[in-house]
């Protein structure tokens, strides 16, 4: 009945939930760590590996679409606005110091938007809330959590009916600042007043579903937190300490 | 936790982005992404502000790259100042939101260029580092550049992102507004 | 013996201007469905939200009197109460979880919160997803269905508790013709088995038929009480307010035009006794 979804998907999805987790978060932290430039560079290479051998690929084209505008940006404000001794390139001069803080700017967004996105795309909502049950960590921060992404589509297209509704009515979405400002109280105060509204039947509702009830809750199906996962855990963090004692307190 | 809060959290982060979609949808710029934050200080505290603030964040960067959890001290401010503002009396009118929501945008937008700088070297999403990228160009230094910048464009959304909410509250039926004390202080009642 | 019990209950909002109930004494026996009836505003939605221990726990208010649900006072025991009262409202969707990827996560929610054994949630989400019919459904995102295979799936999610009592208002407004027949029928049952049901409703024309008790308020206050199928065709009903069925309104206006002791009270309530009594 409830057995896993993606058994037959890639090892990203097939992974203990928090040991995808694990690599997002320590990537992060890694690819502040490493030396610049060409540290956070070969991370983000890795990075790009990794996400497409665990079967979850499809982030490496969705971080682009975000690193793009970034990397755009580092270049113009580092790279051609930067200051110090300029390289000469024919058609235009790049600061030298610029160019390589941008470079490992630029690497960092790569390595971990990349994993992160990876991350989220092998995401189970369900699995991860049960491996966080089985753990008997506290369940109101992943109960937000978890509920807050199943409320947000309904909420996205609620806009977009208001949005759609107004516009029928002949409200104005072109014109100067100030009137297109005026046109987000009437799309934005029915959102607000109609989410308030629900409020006290929902309360009502997981008050009487024993969500506040303290004690542990029972997981369904854990997913199974096998060797191999520990061991990369414990591989992460441990290179993570080492690399903050090197680069802080040697 | 209440399951009061429990059912509001949810649905105030479901705020902040769906008026985010509807500011990109009228080209403004300003994000008004922390409406639901600020709602839920002024209605519930500062600790279920900050919790919404904070989960906000956390989606947020666990849709488009963790890198953006830079700015969770952000969240904690906006949340403080809400608070404060509610308790108050910052959402009686039009004129006192606006002055608040000014307040928290010229300390969030400088404690926002200080994380820019330091984590992102000035280049965080599009509209404020256009700006950036615009100074420097006209010969400011960086971290100049990046805090007018910030505190412009910061001015702007929590500014508006206050009268909002003031607005809001202030047309809360009586019935629904009493179930938050902190929401009655907030409008002068 | 109740396992509801409202004693001298007064109850008022914070920004009421007046009692929404006043000195209500009555108790729902175990073992049958009573039909709570009245007027809009006449406080049957409140008797169940104290009976529940939301009011004025979390709505605000003052109460007074004593309340006894299963024993406790459900004022006084914060979430003890939860799990053990199947509560089910007129809009499924904000019934929901919340969190729930499927209808059998959905249904193992409220259990899997209490601590159940996996061995014990297991074969209750079966068979409560089997009792309203939704098995087919089990795999499906609760945000995908209809309101009225929603609704069946938060019935499932009470009944899967096989709660002692059962606080129900409007619970059946979202269904369809099938839907509400299989609900009734399983109220039916849990009353059987020795629930006490407790239903606010104004669904007139299936109410007459399933419910045991009628207990009409007006302004917060019982006014009559007794078996359904005796007030719904006297004229009592009507000078209290709510009224009847569409048969017994008939049968009343007919009556005012002809004097005809066809038309008197007690009127036909259903119309198949219209029928017998006008043939």
């Amino acid at each position: 009945m409830t057995a896993p979804a993606f058994s037959r998907q890639g090892l990203a999805r097939r992974a203990y939930p928090l040991t995808g987790l694990s690599v997002a978060i320590a990537v992060t932290f890694l690819a502040f760590l490493v030396p610049a430039p060409w540290g956070p560079v070969s991370l983000y290479v890795a990075s790009i590996i990794l996400v497409a051998l665990a079967g979850v690929g499809r982030a490496i084209r969705q971080a682009l679409v975000v690193c793009l505008p970034l990397w755009l940006f580092l270049f113009v404000l580092h790279g051609l606005l930067g200051g110090g001794p300029k390289i000469d390139l024919g058609l235009f001069a790049l600061s030298a110091d610029g160019a390589n803080a941008a470079l490992a700017q630029a690497g960092r967004f790569g390595a971990i938007i990349t994993i992160s996105l990876g991350f989220y795309r092998a995401f189970d909502p369900s699995r991860f809330l049960n491996a966080v049950a089985a753990r008997g960590w506290p369940m109101h921060f992943s109960y937000l959590f978890v509920a807050t992404l199943h409320a947000l589509p309904a909420f996205v297209q609620r806009a977009a009916t208001s949005i759609e509704a107004q516009r029928t009515r002949g409200l104005r979405f072109s014109g100067g600042v100030f009137g297109r400002t005026r046109a987000v109280v009437p799309l934005a105060l029915p959102l607000i007043l109609g989410a308030l509204a629900e409020v006290d039947d929902r309360a009502h509702a997981l008050e009487m579903r024993a969500v506040a009830k303290g004690g542990k809750r029972t997981p369904i199906d854990p997913p199974t937190d096998s060797w191999p996962d520990r061991a990369v855990r414990w591989t992460l963090w441990i290179t993570v300490v080492a690399l903050v004692v090197w680069r802080f307190v040697r | 936790m209440s399951s009061r809060l429990l059912a509001l959290i949810p649905l105030a982060v479901a705020i902040n982005v769906a008026i985010g979609r509807i500011v990109a949808e009228l080209s403004l710029p300003v994000y008004l992404d922390a409406v639901g934050t600020i709602l839920v200080s002024a209605l519930a505290g500062l600790g279920a502000g900050v919790v919404t603030g904070l989960i906000g964040q956390v989606l947020t960067s666990f849709v488009s790259g963790y890198v953006w959890l830079a700015f969770a001290p952000i969240q904690i401010l906006i949340a403080l100042l809400a608070f404060v503002a509610a308790r108050r009396g910052g959402f009686k009118n039009l004129g006192s939101s606006i002055a608040w929501g000014g307040l928290l945008g010229l300390l969030g937008g400088a404690l926002s260029a200080v994380i820019s700088y330091l984590a992102f070297k000035g280049v965080t999403a599009g509209g404020v580092t256009f700006v950036t990228t615009v100074l420097v160009g006209i010969g400011m230094e960086l971290p100049w550049a990046i805090t007018a910048s910030s505190i412009v464009t910061d001015v702007l959304d929590k500014a508006l992102a206050f009268a909002l909410v003031g607005v809001a509250l202030r047309s809360l039926p009586v019935r629904m507004i009493s179930r938050y004390p902190l929401a009655l202080r907030a409008v002068g009642r | 013996m109740s396992d509801v019990k409202f004693d001298g209950v007064s109850f008022r909002y914070p920004t009421g201007p007046a009692d929404v109930l006043r000195d209500l004494s009555f108790a729902p026996r175990a073992g049958e469905i009573t039909w709570l009836f009245g007027p809009l505003g006449a406080g049957c939605t409140t008797v169940l939200l104290i009976a529940a221990g939301l009011a004025p726990r979390h709505t605000g208010g003052s109460i007074g009197g004593s309340v006894s649900v299963l024993g406790h006072d459900p004022q006084a025991t914060e979430t003890a109460l939860a799990g053990q009262i199947g509560f089910v409202t007129a809009t499924p969707q904000l019934q929901l979880s919340g969190i729930a990827g499927t209808v059998w996560e959905e249904v193992a929610f409220t259990p899997a919160n209490l601590g159940w054994p996996i061995e014990r949630i297991r074969p209750a989400v079966d068979r409560a997803l089997e009792e309203l019919a939704v098995e087919h459904l089990s795999r499906r995102k609760p945000g995908t269905l209809s309101g009225g295979e929603l609704q069946r799936v938060v019935i499932a999610s009470m009944s899967v508790l096989t709660p002692k009592v059962w606080l129900l208002d409007e619970p059946a407004t979202a269904l369809d013709a099938s839907g509400r027949a299989l609900a009734y029928q399983l109220f039916r049952m849990q009353a059987d088995h020795g629930a006490t049901v407790l239903v606010a409703s104004e669904d007139v024309e299936a109410l007459a038929l399933v419910a045991d008790r009628l207990v009409v308020l007006r302004d917060g206050h019982p006014v009559l009480d007794g078996p359904p199928k005796t007030l719904l065709a006297g004229d009592a009903i009507w000078d209290e307010g709510p009224g009847s069925t569409a048969v017994a309104a008939l049968a009343r206006e007919a009556g005012r035009m002809v004097e005809s002791s066809r038309f008197a009270a007690p009127y036909p309530i259903t119309v198949e006794e219209g029928v017998a009594r006008w043939r």
